[in-house]
């Protein structure tokens, strides 16, 4: 038993002929590790694919994941409450504060609970909001009329306040509030209002030395007759790479409740976890099921994991790359048990304190790991993310 | 002194430098703003946490040392686009929102960014706290680094460790004395001497372990509080001996090392 703080998804992908991911000059992005040069797909390119992928477990396909959306009341439950808590605050000046903060976050319909959209409003959001709520109140503690006024003018059209709120709701609408949930939001010139990313992805490699084609192709030209010219329309060529490659997705469970719930990530285990969950689940599927789409009309790119290795655990997350620092050959079988073997000298080195499950296409054995199916375990990964409990 | 010994590695990692546009380039060791992000992050503090942040760059000493450097230390590049809006906006806590500069023809192509990595490179840290008597202490710091508030990255997200970086506790008069305690692992890089870089006001005496290259003034700590660095501390770099060859000068024919 574990708390499932943070899971690591490690996943095998065998690619014949590919070229997944380019460099400026057109070849195949590459990086030295263990004297062999690999074929390397950078974290940018996967998660981008994970991200736009539309199929059954598509990010924006979550299944209810609007109705799942707590937030439809959350200027109440945590802007409001905790100053409700604290007390000295007029009655009916908290209550106009609250009606005036639902309609200007989500809109005139946000009076009644069914007229409000679903936004999905992480830790940054809710803090900002309950300090202005806060400050308000303090400012009118007796005085409703008062503080709708403040807050009406907290919202209003003067110095631009009105277009932060529209960048606010529209960071906050899905599906684009679920990609910046687990994937992070950036405001360079404000740290306070930065969602980090609770998904975190290295670049892929090949397990073995980069092996690489020169493809030469000619272009011929059907409508050409044979009394013209008899040579190709055009020639060129593009490099291809087939690889079978390491890749790694390290999850922190209570930054991704942070992100979806609006609660401090410290407050992990006592929060709505149902959301996650199904973010979890799909995630996995995401990464055993969705590759790089690059020359998919002339490579077919299309590849799922060949294994799938998930542990759920709180100890700092290490990836298992050094199992291939060594070249490994450029085999499933191969590379199977280089990382099976690695799991097993850690786990002596340090102890095996996570808990896992692999879904595998070979025979393998993973120290101290059931096999499931992928769909078992995606959803296995789900619940321990759902029970706090691994 | 009590230190703690942290191994950094990773199949890519990335100590930052001076970004200047489109350009994220990177230096050989690691920078104080750097391991102080990274401790803050073990910690689980906020960005926002600005003089925690501060407080802990003033006490942090440390000198680190590049066990493994492949091919000369040749940084790879790597290239990126990113496709921008001009009507990308950000709220922001300041009632303003962020948006994006630049003419409409800025946003007819994609952005273009270079990002510097230094492959399969291993660095080891010596680290102290000064004074030690705060209420954070080396053993928070150890324990953080066991079981972080979030997941660990050197220098960039997608820079995921291949190993726990807390090694061990080790005694030593400075930081650089507590790293030539540690020895390198295998697989490290078996020349004479490894190149490292420690604080200048904890000068080295007569040590043959220790040869000094250069003595500059170093800008890499971060203002905390306005999010820029600046100022400078005097740093040494130079070659220590490397345990598993020889002593600085000898050759490598004159010491059995192991093989591996």
């Amino acid at each position: 038993m574990t708390t499932p703080r943070f899971l690591q998804i490690h996943a095998l992908h065998s690619y014949p002929a590919a070229l997944l991911n380019r460099d400026d000059s057109g070849l195949a992005k590459r990086m030295p590790f263990g004297g062999a040069v690999r074929t390397r797909i950078s974290s940018q390119c996967l998660k981008r694919h994970w991200r736009v992928a539309e199929d059954e477990y598509a990010i924006h396909n979550i299944p209810d994941a609007a109705a799942a959306i707590r937030s439809r009341n959350i200027v109440e439950q945590k802007v409001m409450q905790p100053i409700r808590e604290a007390g000295g605050i007029a009655e009916d000046v908290l209550d106009a504060v609250n009606s005036a903060f639902n309609v200007h976050v989500y809109g005139s319909g946000g009076t009644s609970e069914s007229g409000r959209q679903p936004l999905l409003l992480g830790f940054p959001e809710v803090g900002y909001l309950q300090e202005k709520a806060a400050e308000i109140c303090a400012a009118h503690a007796d005085d409703a009329a008062g503080a709708k006024a403040s807050a009406d003018a907290l919202f209003g059209k003067r110095q631009g306040e009105s277009a932060n709120f529209r960048a606010f709701r529209e960071s906050a609408r899905l599906p684009g509030g679920l990609e910046g949930a687990l994937f992070g939001r950036m405001v360079t010139s404000d740290p306070a209002a930065n969602i980090d990313a609770a998904v975190h992805v290295a670049h892929a490699f090949t397990v073995h030395p980069e092996e690489s084609e020169s493809d030469y192709f000619s272009v011929v030209d059907d409508l050409q007759t044979e009394d013209e010219d008899p040579g190709a329309a055009h020639i060129g060529d593009m490099e291809l790479t087939a690889g079978l490659f390491y890749g790694y997705v390290v999850v922190d469970v209570p930054g991704l409740i942070s992100n979806l719930e609006g609660c401090k990530a410290e407050d992990w285990e006592s929060a709505d976890r149902s959301l996650a969950a199904r973010v979890v689940e799909h995630l996995a599927h995401l990464i055993a099921t969705v590759s790089p789409g690059a020359k998919r009309g002339s490579t077919a790119p299309y590849a799922y994991a060949d294994l799938m290795l998930i542990e759920a655990g709180k100890r700092q997350p290490r990836s298992l790359a050094n199992a291939f620092r060594k070249p490994a050959k450029a085999q499933v079988e191969d590379a199977t048990e280089r990382l099976s073997c690695h799991l097993e000298k850690l786990d002596n080195a340090y102890g095996a304190a996570e808990t896992r499950g692999v879904m595998c296409l070979e025979d393998c054995e993973i120290p101290g790991t059931p096999r499931l199916n992928l769909d078992a375990l995606a959803s296995w990964a789900a619940e321990t993310v759902r029970n706090g409990e691994a | 002194m009590r230190h703690l010994i942290l191994r950094l590695e990773a199949p890519l990692m990335a100590f930052g430098g001076e970004t200047i546009d489109n350009y994220g380039v990177i230096r050989r060791f690691p920078a104080a703003s750097m391991l102080t992000g990274l401790l803050a992050n073990a910690l689980g503090w906020r960005r926002t946490e600005a003089k925690r942040h501060q407080r802990l760059q003033d006490r942090l000493v440390f000198a680190a040392r590049i066990d493994r450097e492949p091919a000369g230390g040749v940084r790879l590049t790597d290239f990126q686009t990113a496709q921008l809006g001009a009507s990308d906006m950000g709220w922001t806590t300041r009632g303003l929102p962020e948006g994006r500069a630049g003419g409409a023809n800025t946003y007819n192509a994609p952005h273009l960014r270079y990002r510097d990595y230094f492959a399969d490179m291993r660095v080891t840290v010596a680290l102290r706290l000064e004074p030690v008597d705060e209420s954070l202490t080396l053993a928070n710091v150890a324990e953080a680094l066991q079981e972080p508030a979030r997941p660990l990255f050197i220098g960039r997200k997608p820079c995921l460790p291949s190993r726990p970086l807390f090694v061990a506790y080790a005694d030593g008069k400075t930081a650089l004395a507590a790293l030539l305690a540690s020895q390198p692992e295998e697989d490290s890089d078996n020349s004479n001497t490894l190149a490292a870089m420690w604080p200048a006001y904890e000068a080295v005496g007569e040590d043959d372990r220790v040869k000094t290259a250069r003595r500059y003034m170093l800008t890499d700590q971060r203002n905390w509080v306005s999010g820029l660095h600046g100022g400078g501390r005097w740093v040494c770099e130079g070659a220590v001996c490397n345990a598993r060859a020889g002593a600085v000068g000898e050759s490598p024919a004159s010491t059995a090392r192991e093989q591996t």
